[in-house]
């Protein structure tokens, strides 16, 4: 019982410093020192220092300020008028018509890049204007960017990935290659949906545009083939054991840094900006993963998250009952908090009682990362809604709004893989037989 | 003064760039031995087994440091998370105040960490521990360039505490402010 005052307690203070606007990672050290200093004999201190070096000199965060820096270098070039113009000649005919350039092209570019916001606006900067000039239903624009750019945190590369890898102790390679389907997934229920929609409002869908001859399409697409071979071969040479994580990511920098240069938008401006965001940004994830670890071990160290795993074995609750239960919780958590932080507080708390329950913890990383893009479309924090806010100046609930029927679709892809575990779990296990 | 701890912040996150420009030369030169090996095992020969000794620890060295450089010019630019929700709804005497406490906060925190981080790298001086890794690394290298970074980091959250204390806006508040504001100009240029 004291374990569990002790747990709540810590945790309270944890959600009340992270509203009062403090920095992250400072809140997660703090607590973390609080949680060693005032419940437990341990130096608080020393334990800090050591378990801040060893989570922060590892070979496999490598592999996270490289794909920063790939997806901010792509960000900063043509990409995103070259995705548009690549796509749109392809999808005219389909039901939906050019909508579906928000779902493709948000896919591909969250296949160069790791973060959700990123994806949401360099995809929303050309296709938002060029949707509305053409007359297609606003919230239907709105709704399909916000959350096909969430696909950003699920299609590999993904810094959030790396995020848990790093936390949970698993393989990125494995967690990349078992977020493929799911990505899949998600698109496909997007597209459908999409779909249906439009057969089923056919007023509110602009006519098609003539039929253009494939040749022309082709040349169209020219531009994003150098972009969709880099993907390739870096996601290829992941899942073939060719490369790790790390390596694969150092060759998707060079790619990237050669496309731009090809096409005459590398000046040095753009290197220099692209490296230093880089910098900024893996710092940051850094700082949050160093105080996650010392968060972690403090945890550890009161036992609290040893006997919530026995908790629930007590309670005899089945996976399925429990994972909708976090499900609720995540969602909740969601809507006040970032996804990183989400991440990093259930590696630190839930992941042993989850493991306990028999969960497979590479499912379970695909499994919150799906339930972590739905944070990024539920108010009142949720970075896509921020970014589309800043692209096009309508209300936040407005958003919201157009974003719910495929934050919807996205609880039934959550439904679909616990139903059916192998979308995650089928790819890294062929991937472990060669 | 100002002057001097603006080149601070920046020279740091500048090291810290470098650092990663490195970790990317150390990580393509390793892939290049590689596929050379590789070529080479295909076309009959036997491999000669290029390596970079120790790469992959010192690859994790330089982005632990690099990492840790960039912390304080980081902080300033307002690139670390927060959820700012509620202070943003604040008025201006009572957000001022709020702020002051959340840099109190970070300032405990910060030396805390400098301090203890110091006691480590101290500890792997006079101990001499070096990486277990073919090339035998002194920790305390890559340990007391960290300590650096927290460091400044401590000076940069000292400097903005007090920024505010004398009731100006901190550095890192009005980088939260441009970002938003750029994020819009740039939607307004494309619509």
């Amino acid at each position: 019982m004291d374990d569990l005052l002790t747990a709540v307690a810590l945790l309270a203070l944890l959600l009340l410093l992270l509203g009062s606007g403090l920095w992250v990672a400072v809140a997660l050290t703090g607590v973390g020192y609080i949680g060693i200093a005032a419940f437990t004999s341990r130096p608080a201190g020393s334990i800090l220092a050591s378990t801040v070096w060893s989570s922060q000199a590892e070979w496999t965060l490598v592999a996270l300020p490289l794909f920063i820096w790939m997806g901010e270098i792509l960000f900063r070039s043509r990409l995103s008028g070259d995705l548009f113009s690549g796509l749109s000649p392809w999808l005219r005919r389909l039901p939906g018509r050019l909508l579906h350039v928000n779902v493709l092209g948000c896919g591909l570019f969250a296949a160069v890049s790791g973060s959700s916001a990123a994806t949401c606006a360099t995809v929303g900067k050309i296709s938002i204007p060029e949707l509305t000039k053409r007359g297609y239903d606003q919230r239907m624009i709105l709704g399909s960017i916000a959350a096909s750019g969430t696909l950003g945190l699920l299609i590999p590369p993904s810094i959030i990935m790396i995020v848990y890898g790093v936390a949970a102790e698993e393989s990125i390679a494995r967690l990349f290659v078992a977020g493929v389907l799911p990505g899949a997934l998600v698109m496909g229920l997007f597209m459908a949906y999409i779909a249906v929609w439009s057969l089923l409002h056919p007023k509110k869908v602009p006519p098609a545009e003539p039929k253009i001859p494939l040749r022309a399409r082709l040349r169209a697409l020219r531009r994003l083939l150098p972009v969709v071979l880099l993907i390739l071969l870096v996601i290829g040479t992941i899942y073939g054991g060719i490369a790790s994580p790390t390596d694969a990511a150092a060759v998707g920098v060079a790619g990237a840094l050669l496309l731009t240069r090809l096409a005459g938008d590398l000046t040095w401006a753009v290197f220099r900006d692209g490296l230093l965001a880089a910098t900024r940004t893996s710092c940051m994830i850094a700082f949050i993963l160093a105080g996650a670890a010392f968060l972690t071990a403090a945890m550890g160290y009161t036992g609290i998250p040893r006997h919530l795993a026995l908790w629930i074995k007590e309670m005899q609750l089945s996976p399925f009952v429990l994972l909708a239960a976090l499900t609720l919780f995540f969602i909740l958590l969601g809507c006040f908090l970032d996804g990183i932080s989400i991440v990093v507080l259930t590696t630190a708390v839930i992941l042993p009682m989850v493991r306990e329950a028999g969960i497979d913890s590479i499912w379970f990383g695909v499994y919150l990362v799906l339930v972590v893009e739905m944070a990024q479309i539920t108010p009142p924090v949720g970075f896509n809604l921020f970014v589309l806010q800043g692209l096009t100046g309508q209300g936040l609930t407005n958003i919201a709004r157009a974003a719910l029927p495929f934050f919807l679709l996205l609880v039934l892809a959550v439904g679909l893989l616990m139903l059916l575990p192998g979308i995650a779990t089928w790819l890294p296990t062929e991937m472990a037989k060669h | 003064m100002r002057r001097c701890l603006d080149s601070l912040y920046r020279a740091s996150l500048v090291a810290a760039a470098l650092s990663l420009l490195l970790i990317l030369g150390i990580v393509l030169l390793q892939v290049i031995f590689n596929l050379i090996d590789r070529v080479m095992q295909l076309s009959g020969s036997t491999p000669i087994g290029l390596l970079i000794p120790s790469y992959a620890d010192f690859a994790g060295y330089l982005l632990a440091a690099a990492s840790f450089l960039a912390l304080g010019g980081s902080f300033r630019a307002g690139a670390h998370i927060r959820v700012n929700m509620l202070l943003r709804r604040l008025p201006d005497g009572a957000r001022r105040w709020a702020e002051l406490g959340c840099l109190s906060m970070a300032l405990v925190v910060a030396c805390t960490a400098t301090w203890f981080f110091g006691k480590l790298t101290w500890g792997s001086w006079r101990f001499g521990d070096v990486s277990p890794g073919l090339v035998a690394i002194p920790i305390w290298l890559p340990q007391s360039v960290m300590t650096l970074g927290l460091l400044i980091f401590t000076i940069a959250v000292a400097d903005e505490w007090y920024c505010a204390w004398r009731r100006h806006q901190p550095a890192y508040q009005l980088a939260e402010a441009a970002a938003e504001q750029a994020l819009l100009e740039r939607a307004g240029g494309e619509l």
